[in-house]
């Protein structure tokens, strides 16, 4: 890692967050629900878009050296440390309340299934076959990544599945759930049953869902993140046995009901 | 400077000053764009410290962990053991929530998707060779988990007569 390009993709990050900040909080009306885009939406869909083959030419190119995206992509990690951090004094506050109906976060953790009772049906409609394994065992992260690889290798069918969920995963997920968690608020589902499904098991996506939550409605803020981050912390422990015990079980099942009965 | 930044302690740690000098700008431009925003002020130069403080003590357990045989300790993340840290140190002391909530959370967030967004930058190409069935699914997948955890919520809240 050379400096020169250290200084460059600081000196582009100060500038894409200062243009964001400016844009600031934009609340878009349709039909009864607003959505309510944040600056991270804004920062993450500028430096996708300048980030495209098409504008890297001569001095942009630099900014978008490959060492640039690749520090990004290794230490993506590291800088969401702090922020990890931050949901620890969100909970502590809330400990008493989350741990009364504590079992209400771990009965929660099974809507995560929804994954494959949503997913594998449309999936199988449209003519996935062996792909749609991989691509609905769960919302495509690092431990199904794991599970498929090690069980079909990421060469076979599933593999190619879950590895297009991660990639969509990573590029759209965070802008999605922070219009989706607003949309669901609108029609009628409590904040804090929403702020329990932002814990999905994906640090960026958690925290787009949540600070959503959070601009919709900034009196609920701290009930809003300790509930977010207390189910985000149960899903990264639960998260690989719901996987591995309930999610492939079902998914095996109904894939063949589904399969079977197409012929 | 290389023989420096070879100790990996010293380069995480160098990383999340990055990324708390990178939050602390953000609440500034906020407030800059915003009057009525949190200023940054001596407490969040604290509550900044004392995040860089509970990360770096994260990423040391889950090193040391990683060093045990016991699998599910292995595989827990980092930013897990972060915000368990966290946790713990902020039941044993109301000052770390006072000085961390000093930090706007909006801004936390700003830099990290910025981060992101670079990232994936060579990615982009991978996804025209993704078929168009997969984008198809993944709105699905998501809605899926999402809207399953929502309902099962709202139903164990209702049940909790709460």
């Amino acid at each position: 890692m050379k400096i020169k390009d250290l200084v460059y993709l600081i000196a582009f990050v100060l500038v894409i967050i200062t243009i964001s900040e400016m844009i600031g909080f934009q609340s878009i009306s349709v039909g009864d629900i607003s959505i309510g885009l944040l600056p991270l939406v804004f920062a993450i869909v500028i430096t996708m878009i300048l980030g495209l083959q098409f504008f890297r030419k001569g001095f942009w190119k630099q900014i978008y050296s490959k060492v640039n995206i690749e520090f990004s992509g290794k230490y993506l990690l590291f800088i969401m440390l702090p922020l990890m951090a931050r949901y620890g004094a969100d909970v502590a506050p809330q400990i008493r309340e989350i741990l009364q109906i504590g079992w209400v976060f771990i009965f929660q953790e099974f809507g995560n299934l929804g994954t494959v009772i949503f997913g594998l049906p449309i999936a199988i409609m449209i003519g996935l076959r062996r792909e749609a394994i991989g691509a609905t065992l769960g919302i495509g992260r690092e431990g199904e990544l794991a599970y498929i690889s090690e069980k079909y290798t990421l060469d076979s069918k599933e593999g190619r599945g879950v590895l297009s969920l991660y990639i969509i995963g990573t590029l759209f997920g965070a802008i999605f759930f922070s219009i989706l968690a607003p949309i669901l608020l609108g029609l009628g589902i409590r904040v804090e049953a929403l702020a329990m499904a932002s814990g999905v098991g994906s640090g960026s996506m958690m925290s787009a869902s949540s600070a959503s939550l959070v601009a919709q409605m900034p009196e609920m803020e701290s009930t809003i993140l300790a509930y977010a981050s207390a189910s985000q912390l149960l899903t990264s422990f639960l998260g690989t046995f719901t996987m591995v015990f309930l999610a492939a079980p079902l998914q095996q099942f109904m894939y063949k009901l589904l399969v079977r009965g197409e012929k | 400077m290389t023989g420096l930044l070879s100790n990996k302690y010293i380069k995480y740690g160098l990383i999340i000053l990055l990324s708390v000098g990178l939050i602390m700008f953000t609440q500034e431009i906020k407030h800059v764009k915003d009057p009525n925003s949190m200023p940054v002020t001596g407490m969040t130069v604290l509550g900044l410290g004392v995040l860089w403080l509970f990360s770096m003590i994260g990423i040391f357990i889950s090193d040391l962990v990683n060093k045990t045989s016991i699998s599910i300790l292995r595989e827990f993340p980092v930013l897990g053991w972060v915000s368990i840290v966290s946790l713990l140190m902020c039941l044993l002391s109301d000052f770390f929530i006072q000085a961390i909530q000093a930090v706007d959370f909006l801004s936390i967030t700003t830099p990290i998707l910025t981060f992101a967004g670079i990232s994936v930058a060579n990615r982009l190409v991978d996804l025209k060779n993704t078929s168009w069935r997969v984008a198809i699914v993944a709105v699905f997948v998501f809605t899926g988990t999402y809207i399953g955890s929502a309902l099962i919520a709202t139903l164990g809240l209702y049940l909790a007569g709460n």
